[in-house]
């Protein structure tokens, strides 16, 4: 999936690593956490993934993209994935590329969700 | 372009087993979309009454399929019933393409008539509602090429729907239809659905803000608007009581079905508030100064997002059609696309009442 590229002028920055608030780093994020979302800041399609995974008693990390550290993530996403970065917001269980906001709603609709976050060990009921 | 399709079509008098498959694939071409896909089925329901038909009508015709055996060389009776089919076939084609034609005929004429209509009202600065309320045509039609693209495939779209309907409750009313043949409706009708996503889609590229407004749609069908579309959850509401009786197992599925759809929908709108609130929030930065440019510019960014939330709640549409088909037998899912259709059918209708009904006089 083509990541969209953004219309918006880009001041020259000087990239920082691409660590989240608690000083952790993507890579870590994601083999750590059973449930780790990517996504813009004020993005408001994570906030319906949040939604969504909070009725399900999920509540997950955000890892929050913004345009110092969109280069940098975009790397990392890519290398743990082995293809294109993801379309934002991505969410990752266990580790792995879960999807978009399609497949959440998708697999929370046919019912495959629970089970996926159960694997996870994002649930234990 | 009638002009054209007219000198192309040729009226065969001789059946020939090539003549007819060559114009039903040349109709299959202008109708632009599935054309052929919608007839396979007439054929195959056609094949066990026409193998008595060919029986009959094979004393008369045998001097006919002769002269087309030696060419063919193949068993007489398998010809004649492919002669018949064809002629079945082509028969209904051209049934289709005259309906076609008529209804373009009609809607050229509706809209001169909505034209004339608008130049009036514009005139005297305001938009009546008698004729725009009762016709999917509208005034932004005018402006956008492919706004006028989308509500004409729209409009197309809704007469194949009405097709489907009729050959659909004909089906069901029948006792010889089976389950193989229901499927063949049933996969057609959801596959009708998801066309309409797409065409909404590319639409939603050139003018979200249409889409949004749902001015394609009837007045009826606006009441019960839900971001660009119907409600999934409603539309399990209409359903329910249609597809009786069920198994205590999809009465248990239907409803964990109700309750996904339901959080799904609270989510998207909870979602919708936000970027209500970003993009107010955007628009609305240091007014008071004049310059506009700044702010509309980074609020055109959101509106990408706009559509990525009319995306989504017809991904929902679709994927809450597919685990409704997925969780219903072949029948009860037939039946269930019948009532969801005559649904919106009432709905319609319910607009073009209420626009055409006595007026007082003012």
């Amino acid at each position: 999936m083509q990541q969209a590229i953004p219309y918006r002028n880009r001041a020259p920055t000087s990239s920082p690593p691409a660590f989240a608030l608690d000083g952790r780093s993507v890579r870590e994020q994601v083999a750590e956490k059973a449930v780790v979302v990517f996504a813009r800041r004020g993005c408001c399609m994570c906030h319906v993934m949040k939604l969504l995974l909070h009725g399900h008693g999920v509540y997950p990390s955000i890892f929050h993209v913004d345009d110092h550290n969109e280069a940098e993530v975009n790397e990392e996403l890519s290398k743990i994935i082995g293809a294109a970065a993801p379309q934002l917001p991505a969410v990752f269980l266990a580790g792995e590329l879960f999807g978009g906001i399609e497949k959440i709603m998708g697999a929370h609709i046919s019912g495959e969700l629970v089970p996926r976050l159960r694997e996870a060990r994002a649930l234990w009921l | 372009m009638m002009n054209s399709t007219s000198t192309q079509f040729v009226p065969s008098r001789r059946m020939g087993i090539y003549e007819p498959i060559h114009q039903m694939s040349m109709w299959g071409d202008f109708k632009g979309n599935n054309c052929l896909d919608a007839s396979t089925p007439m054929i195959l329901e056609v094949d066990p009454k026409l193998d008595n038909q060919s029986e009959d009508t094979s004393h008369g015709t045998v001097g006919h399929s002769n002269k087309y055996d030696q060419e063919a060389s193949k068993p007489p009776d398998k010809v004649l019933r492919r002669l018949a089919q064809n002629r079945e076939a082509a028969r209904k084609s051209r049934l289709r393409k005259k309906a076609y034609v008529q209804q373009l005929e009609s809607s050229k004429l509706r809209l001169i008539q909505l034209e004339q209509e608008l130049g009036r009202a514009r005139q005297q600065g305001m938009y009546t509602g008698s004729a725009l309320d009762a016709s999917p045509l509208s005034y932004a039609g005018s402006m956008n090429p492919g706004i006028a693209t989308f509500e004409l495939e729209y409009g197309h779209w809704v007469e194949e729907q009405d097709r489907q309907l009729a050959d659909l409750r004909n089906a069901l009313q029948s006792t010889e239809t089976g389950d193989v043949e229901l499927r063949i409706f049933v996969d057609g009708g959801l596959r009708h659905y998801c066309d309409l996503f797409k065409m909404k889609a590319t639409a939603a590229k050139t003018d979200v803000f249409y889409l949004m407004s749902g001015m394609w749609k009837t007045s009826g069908e606006r009441f019960f608007f839900w971001i660009g579309g119907f409600r999934p959850s409603e539309l399990l509401k209409v359903l329910l009581p249609h597809l009786e009786p069920l198994t205590e197992q999809q009465r248990l599925d239907l409803g964990n079905l109700a309750q996904s759809c339901q959080q799904a929908e609270d989510a998207l709108s909870q979602g919708m508030d936000r970027l209500h609130q970003i993009l107010g929030a955007a628009i609305a930065k240091q007014l008071g100064e004049g310059n506009y440019l700044p702010q509309v510019g980074a609020a055109i960014e959101k509106l990408d997002d706009l559509a990525r939330f009319v995306g989504q709640a017809d991904h929902l549409r679709q994927e809450t059609l597919q685990q409704i088909s997925r969780i219903l037998t072949t029948r009860q899912a037939a039946r269930g696309l019948l009532a969801l259709g005559e649904y919106f059918q009432r709905l319609r209708a319910l607009s073009s009442l209420w626009s055409s009904r006595p007026r007082e006089s003012s």
